[in-house]
């Protein structure tokens, strides 16, 4: 049996996680830690699993592995302490809110023998994966650019609107998704970001960060993409957001619209159309993942080093959105 | 009732001439340098075929310059000399100082220089524009626009001498350069990327500008002579401080591969965008320049506008060139 634990529950994709570790059958939950006891012990109470009043206290228990879906600035302090513990990890994205900390956070994981994977399920969505082979077998010829999209509603009262608990806003949230999904089609790394963001979308929720922004990266193989990270569905949208790539070859087109398969529905019980969706399950196939890499003792198929190189492109747009110019990446 | 007479026969030229033929206007000449394309416009209008600029210049109110965009500067100069009015294709000019010598001389002749952006008559993005005048939306934020298709087909096709059209980011992304600054007003910064810059040799000519504009709102506008034919395919959207809207609404198909095939044989030669409408858009457009010129309305799209599009247009190239932003100077 292996055994799980998640720390901090500030992100409510831990909601999801959580469901999926508990449905499945070798996995012995050790229970939930959060610096933020009322909602800890809420959705312990809620899973019928264990609270525990410190992360140092579920660490003392020895789970093989964490997920930490913490606020983004904790990613850091939070890798560390579970790597110094011996617990393989599961990291919310973004991976780091800044690029020390990234370096830093790879290194400790390295030292103490632990896996930290990523947590960017767009990676097991299920038309992501199929399309992949498409760019990967040549079919569309040498790749110019790709036009994409991971437009969401913005989080209301919530950290992800608080810069110092989120590191920035739109940019910082939607950007690693698509980041790491060019850099996994394209098998190439960014060379040069360029970004510009305003802050006009859901002005009046007044938040402390930028709202709707859109990224230009230019990969190491001459292709370039951008990405709009815009939170620009509004609340009454049918459906929470999307992500959706375009790419463009010498010799076609391919586009993939990665949550599409929805009905339309509507309702005498709202005033706004829904559109749910009926497609697989990506975290469900990123939580396997990571049970799987543990239970075979071998690297997850994306990395901490996969988180790392998607933040440093949302940290380079920070950095271009500063300076007004295109910023370059170091190669490594 | 006005005499119009149309300078060039080939797409544009014919599209005009059947729109001319739907106003109270009298189509009454054609001139061209193909003698044949001219012959051939000139006849299905019972209109006659010039053998100079001058002799048209000579017979006419109203000139509309349907040519290739480096001659539309000599054509429209000379227009104006003569006191016609002017409409004239996009894009408005090949080169900035054109365009401005283009404005000055239409205003000291006293005559209109109605250009043919006819993105603003097409009705979704009209709609587009007066939802968001409505407020329906709030403050504009984020503006995307698409426009996409394949490259003019015959090799010798002058859209292909980069010299002549600018190209793909002049002909075709202008559109939406000026339906961004229609929508987000003055723009102020322009960043680019194109297939063709450097790489002139590319196959596909597929590009992304993102612009910002004064009141701080962002656009990302994409273009492309490089989709497989027949496709073209546009799209708008604009997000805004208190709502959205998209065009068009989508299908639900998650993954769609489209790849060029060998046999293009039945293709037009260039991509026109239709949709069954009463009148097309080209139809509209001329409608309401032919009420300008009546003065029943004030231009839909200024001569200064046009000018303004052109120079996001030169600045998108040169930072794809330069790879930098572009601050775009106040014309």
């Amino acid at each position: 049996m292996l055994r799980i634990g998640i720390l901090s529950f500030a992100h409510l994709h831990a909601v999801s996680y959580i469901e999926k570790f508990l449905a499945m059958p070798d996995i012995e939950f050790v229970g939930i830690a959060d610096d933020n006891a009322e909602r800890g012990r809420q959705f312990a109470h809620k899973y019928g699993v264990r609270f525990f009043e410190s992360y140092e206290a579920l660490l003392a228990e020895k789970p093989d592995g964490v997920c930490i879906c913490s606020e983004n600035v904790y990613h850091h302090p939070l890798v560390l302490m579970a790597a110094e513990a011996g617990a393989h990890i599961l990291c919310e994205k973004p991976l780091m809110t800044e690029l020390e900390h990234g370096r830093e956070m790879l290194t400790i994981c390295e030292r103490n023998n632990v896996q930290l994977m990523t947590a960017f399920p767009m990676r097991f969505n299920a038309p992501v994966m199929e399309a992949r082979s498409v760019v990967t077998s040549g079919s569309l010829g040498k790749i110019y650019g790709c036009n994409t999209t991971n437009q969401g509603r913005m989080p209301r009262n919530s950290w992800f609107t608080v810069k110092k608990l989120a590191g920035g806003g739109a940019v910082t949230d939607h950007t690693v998704h698509v980041a790491d999904l060019l850099r996994w089609y394209l098998q190439s790394e960014a060379v040069e970001v360029f970004a510009e963001a305003n802050a006009i979308l859901n002005r009046d929720a007044n938040p402390e960060v930028e709202t709707g922004g859109l990224v230009m990266i230019s990969f190491a193989n001459g292709a370039f993409a951008t990405i709009d990270c815009s939170w620009s569905r509004p609340p009454f949208y049918p459906t929470w957001g999307n992500v959706k790539l375009e790419i463009v070859g010498e010799n076609g087109l391919l586009k993939i619209d990665s949550f599409k398969q929805t009905l339309a529905v509507y309702s005498h019980e709202s005033d706004i159309p829904s559109w749910p969706f009926w497609g697989s399950d990506s975290d469900a196939g990123m939580v396997a993942e990571f049970v799987a890499s543990l239970r075979d003792q071998r690297a997850p198929s994306v990395t901490g080093y996969d988180g790392f190189k998607a933040a440093e492109i949302a940290l380079a747009a920070h950095q271009s959105l500063a300076t007004g110019q295109p910023v370059s990446l170091p190669q490594n | 009732m006005f005499r119009v007479g149309i300078v060039g026969a080939g797409v544009m030229g014919s599209t005009h001439a059947y729109s001319w033929a739907r106003t109270p206007a009298t189509l009454a000449g054609v001139y061209a340098l193909d003698a044949d394309q001219k012959q051939t416009l000139a006849s299905r209008y019972n209109a006659r075929a010039y053998t100079s600029l001058e002799a048209l210049l000579a017979d006419v109110d109203v000139v509309d310059v349907c040519t290739p965009t480096d001659t539309h500067h000599a054509i429209v100069l000379a227009a104006a000399a003569a006191g016609k009015q002017v409409l004239c294709e996009k894009p408005l000019a090949r080169t900035l100082d054109q365009g401005k010598t283009m404005l000055a001389a239409c205003e000291r002749a006293g005559v209109h220089l109605l250009v043919g952006h006819v993105v603003r008559f097409f009705p979704e993005y009209a709609l587009a524009k007066a939802t968001v005048e409505q407020g329906k939306i709030g403050e504009v934020g984020v503006i995307r626009l698409k426009r996409a298709g394949f490259q003019p087909r015959r090799p010798d096709n002058w859209f292909l001498d980069y010299e002549r059209s600018g190209g793909m980011i002049l002909d075709l992304m202008i559109h939406d350069f000026d339906y961004a600054r229609w929508v987000g007003g003055d723009v102020v910064s322009v960043f680019a990327k194109s297939s063709r810059i450097p790489d002139a040799s590319a196959k596909g000519d597929y590009s992304q500008a993102i612009l910002r504009h004064a009141n701080g709102a962002i656009s990302h506008v994409e273009g492309a002579w490089a989709y497989p034919p027949p496709l073209f395919h546009t799209a708008l959207e604009i997000a805004g401080a208190g709502g959205l809207i998209e065009h068009p609404v989508g299908s639900s198909i998650p993954i769609e591969v489209y790849l060029n095939t060998v046999d293009n044989a039945d293709l037009p030669e260039i991509a026109i965008p239709k949709s069954p409408l009463v009148d097309d858009p080209y139809v509209t457009e001329v409608k309401h320049f032919y009420n300008v010129l009546a003065g029943q309305a004030t231009p839909r799209i200024t001569a200064a506008d046009a000018l303004a599009a052109l120079q996001i247009g030169l600045a998108a190239i040169e930072s794809a060139h330069t790879n930098r932003a572009i601050t775009l100077e106040r014309l």
